[in-house]
């Protein structure tokens, strides 16, 4: 059976992670990050294939964008800030005085909404690439992109491993609940142990696996120090939309930070121009 | 010349003090087939991986002595050379297939070497002819079956035309028929291409006919080096590493083991109804309306070929998958009703990888995880742990670390840490995968006798015909999903047809 000829070739796909990493780090605007996330999402959806990918993808969502929103909106310690919610008054016997009272921060949850749309979208590019490109088609990108050979064999074959570590995984969890242990329970210690002990199973399969596999590519003359002299039964082009694409996010990159640079300027009493007052706004309420 | 000369081999892992590989001394001629078998343990794997480089130049330790290949020390020269000679297939093929297409895993090692793609397409089809796959070059290797993807492993160092040809264990996970066709291949490449074959399993009656030359290995040692013809003759050195012998043995001993025991009630422990599952990834189903029932202190082998359906099946007694359809009770209770930890006691599995069990800090830790999780008290518990090492020998390593172990050992303590909990029904999944006829022997004699005694049920899921005459009651054979037989073992292969249609004729 024929694979599906991906629409973007495996380094245009690298690409476009790394400028999308930096552009959503340079961003600061909700609806920015907003658009960005978006963008990604939409990328996504033609690489989801099944049911249980969506599942997997909307879970990874939810806890990253809860997590984030919920430990800044109690962590949040710049100022000012402004509380929502008391939870641990202050005057709470020895926990309230102790921490000064846990309060959840209106500012604290704009700023995890602005820290997940950022790390949300790198998560959903990077669950893309692995949905979407083979591993050997990743190995040679990076190769192609001058990742030096170790990092790039390291690299695929952790992504090569996900669905067996995935699958170990269940198995591991699941063969412990029958033998009687609860994850949720009253004795956290007990609970948190338990975790900790599963880790050793998957741990010592995945080290297990990649020794194997390891020894099997080192015996067909595989070695990260001449990956550069490896020849390719495909050959691999960038075709225009694959340029286009990586030509529209470089510029797009490009002028965030020479806007952001001039508005640092600006702010700091480096450098003004009153003709560049248009471009100060956009810079200060867009991005 | 002598393709392969080895003197004075010794090779110690990093974190060990005695040797792995003991002052061997050996060679092999161009064309040879050397069965190379041994216990659990011995250095077979070892040895394999210091003949292709893989040691020292992948590997810590320290190796002394040579192995020379057409007369030229394999550790001084690059590992990408010597793969050009010697290939190595692993057990596993999940853990050496590393692309997506079949014909892209067997252009990776020549893509590796440099050769120009219409070379490597010549090669693709020679290899794909050699192994049988024609016609397979566009297919993905997850849609593949376990001997498919094996031959696909094989194929791939076909591909890169070596003069010697290592097999580690090639044929653990595959179904018979699926190992007559890997054997039948390997011997095709050594006769008709000339290809020098060393073969190493604890299967030696699959292999014994092919071979010329035998090696048996014990403790890092070869301590029988002999032609095919006359390692046979005196067969009490491999009785007594406990390795299989090359004929079978007197059926008398096994018909009297299993009729000693009888079953001492009918009530039905289990209970299966139309079940019916899918895997998410899947079109078709991996258990197709399957109904059967189980009383206690019956023994129970599942048989049938790779992805038939056996582990799935097992899985779903075990609640640990939730069928889509039909039901499974135990003891007249739906096991959709109860929660995994509840169902504790009831039911046990030890899956065939062994080591996805073992998750404590000591081996005593591990037999004691179980009851502890159903609050034993802690003087019934204690006597309890002590009790179960006891039964399963493993009073002794105790204290040791599950993960210092051999595998036999390792598959001893899964075993003991899931018979802990006394459950009704104890599940095990193909427990004959890279064990030694002794250890299996004796992991097989010791939990039969407990669960007969202890009037529980035993359902294990296997290949091996042999295993299921000598220890089950009743076996099950499971064809694409679908049960087409359950009756006594001695019918079931009998009937040629029946055990053709499940890939268990070798």
């Amino acid at each position: 059976m024929a694979v599906r000829k991906p629409n973007l070739e495996s380094r245009t796909k690298i690409l476009t992670m790394m400028i999308c990493g930096c552009l959503v780090i340079m961003l600061d605007s909700p609806s920015a990050l907003l658009v960005c996330f978006l963008a990604s999402l939409l990328l996504v959806t033609s690489a989801i294939r099944t049911l249980k990918q969506l599942r997997l993808l909307l879970i990874f969502l939810f806890f990253t964008t809860w997590g984030l929103i919920y430990s800044q909106g109690i962590f949040y310690n710049a100022f000012p800030r402004t509380v929502l919610i008391t939870l641990v008054p202050v005057d709470f016997p020895l926990i309230g005085k102790w921490t000064g009272g846990i309060h959840v921060y209106r500012e604290g949850l704009f700023h995890g909404i602005i820290q997940s749309l950022r790390f949300n979208t790198t998560l959903v590019i990077g669950c893309y690439i692995v949905w979407s490109t083979q591993p050997r088609d990743l190995l040679l990108a990076l190769s192609q992109l001058r990742v030096p050979g170790a990092l790039a064999f390291m690299v695929t074959t952790a992504l090569h491993f996900i669905p067996v570590i995935v699958s170990e995984t269940a198995a591991v969890l699941r063969s412990q609940r029958l033998r009687g242990f609860r994850y949720l329970r009253f004795n956290l210690i007990a609970s948190v142990r338990g975790v900790i002990n599963s880790f050793r199973p998957i741990l010592a399969g995945n080290i297990r696996h990649a020794t194997n596999l390891g020894q099997s590519v080192e015996s067909r003359g595989f070695s990260p120090e001449t990956t550069t002299q490896r020849t390719s039964l495909r050959t691999s082009q960038m075709g225009k939309l694959d340029y286009s694409l990586v030509a529209i996010l470089s510029l797009c990159l490009i002028c965030v930070v020479g806007l952001k640079v001039l508005y640092f300027c600006y702010a700091n009493g480096i450098y003004y121009v009153s003709w560049l007052r248009g471009v100060y706004t956009f810079t200060r309420e867009i991005l | 010349m002598v393709p392969i000369q080895i003197e004075d081999l010794f090779y110690t892992y990093p974190s060990r003090e005695t040797p792995t590989l003991n002052c061997i001394n050996a060679q092999i001629s161009p064309g040879d087939f050397v069965l190379l078998t041994g216990p659990t343990g011995c250095g077979k794997s070892t040895f394999l991986r210091a003949i292709n480089g893989l040691i020292p130049h992948s590997s810590g330790g320290t190796l002394t002595g040579t192995v020379r290949i057409n007369n030229i020390n394999v550790s001084t020269q690059p590992l990408a050379t010597t793969c050009e000679q010697v290939s190595l297939l692993f057990q596993n093929p999940d853990d050496q297939l590393f692309c997506t297409l079949v014909e892209d895993e067997i252009a990776f090692g020549l893509e590796n070497l440099g050769f120009p793609t219409d070379k490597i397409r010549q090669r693709i089809t020679m290899a794909l002819e050699q192994v049988g796959l024609t016609g397979f070059a566009e297919r993905r290797i997850d849609e593949l079956s376990g001997g498919e993807k094996q031959r696909v492993a094989l194929a791939s160092i076909c591909a890169m035309q070596p003069q010697i040809l290592l097999l580690d264990e090639p044929t653990s996970h595959l179904d018979p028929r699926a190992t007559r066709d890997i054997l039948s291949i390997v011997k095709q490449l050594n006769t008709e291409i000339g290809i020098t074959v060393v073969l190493a399993t604890h299967r030696v009656k699959q292999v014994q006919h092919l071979c010329n030359r035998v090696w048996l290995m014990h403790q890092g040692e070869i301590c029988l080096d002999l032609p095919q013809s006359e390692a046979f003759q005196d067969t009490s050195i491999f009785r007594n590493l406990g390795v299989e012998l090359p004929e079978p043995e007197e059926s008398s001993n096994d018909t009297q083991h299993r009729s000693s025991f009888h079953i001492q009630s009918k009530d039905t422990l289990l209970e299966i109804q139309n079940l019916y599952y899918q895997y998410p990834s899947s079109e078709v189903h991996a258990v197709k309306d399957i109904s059967f029932e189980v009383s206690r202190g019956e023994v129970v082998a599942i048989m049938g070929e790779n992805g038939s359906g056996k582990t799935t099946l097992l899985n779903l007694i075990a609640g640990l998958l939730q069928p889509d359809v039909g039901q499974t009770t135990i003891d007249e209770i739906d096991v959709r009703r109860l929660k995994l930890h509840q169902l504790a006691g009831r039911v046990g599995i030890v899956f065939q990888n062994p080591d996805l069990l073992l998750q404590a800090e000591t081996v005593c830790d591990e037999v004691e995880f179980g009851p502890k999780n159903l609050k034993l008290k802690s003087d019934k518990l204690h006597t309890l742990v002590n009790q179960v090492l006891d039964q399963f020998q493993l009073t002794d390593i105790a204290e040791e670390a599950p993960y210092s172990l051999s595998r036999g050992q390792r598959q001893r303590v899964a075993v003991a840490a899931t018979f802990s909990l006394h459950p009704n029904i104890f599940l095990l999944d193909e427990p004959t995968t890279g064990q030694d006829a002794q250890h299996l022997q004796l992991l097989m004699d010791e939990l039969c006798n407990h669960i007969r005694q202890e009037n529980r049920t035993l359902i294990f899921a296997t290949h091996n015909i042999e295993l299921t005459q000598k220890y089950a009651d009743r076996v099950l054979l499971i064809h694409e999903g679908e049960l087409i037989y359950d009756g006594t073992p001695i019918s079931a292969f009998t009937d040629h047809n029946l055990i053709t249609k499940c890939s268990l004729m070798f």
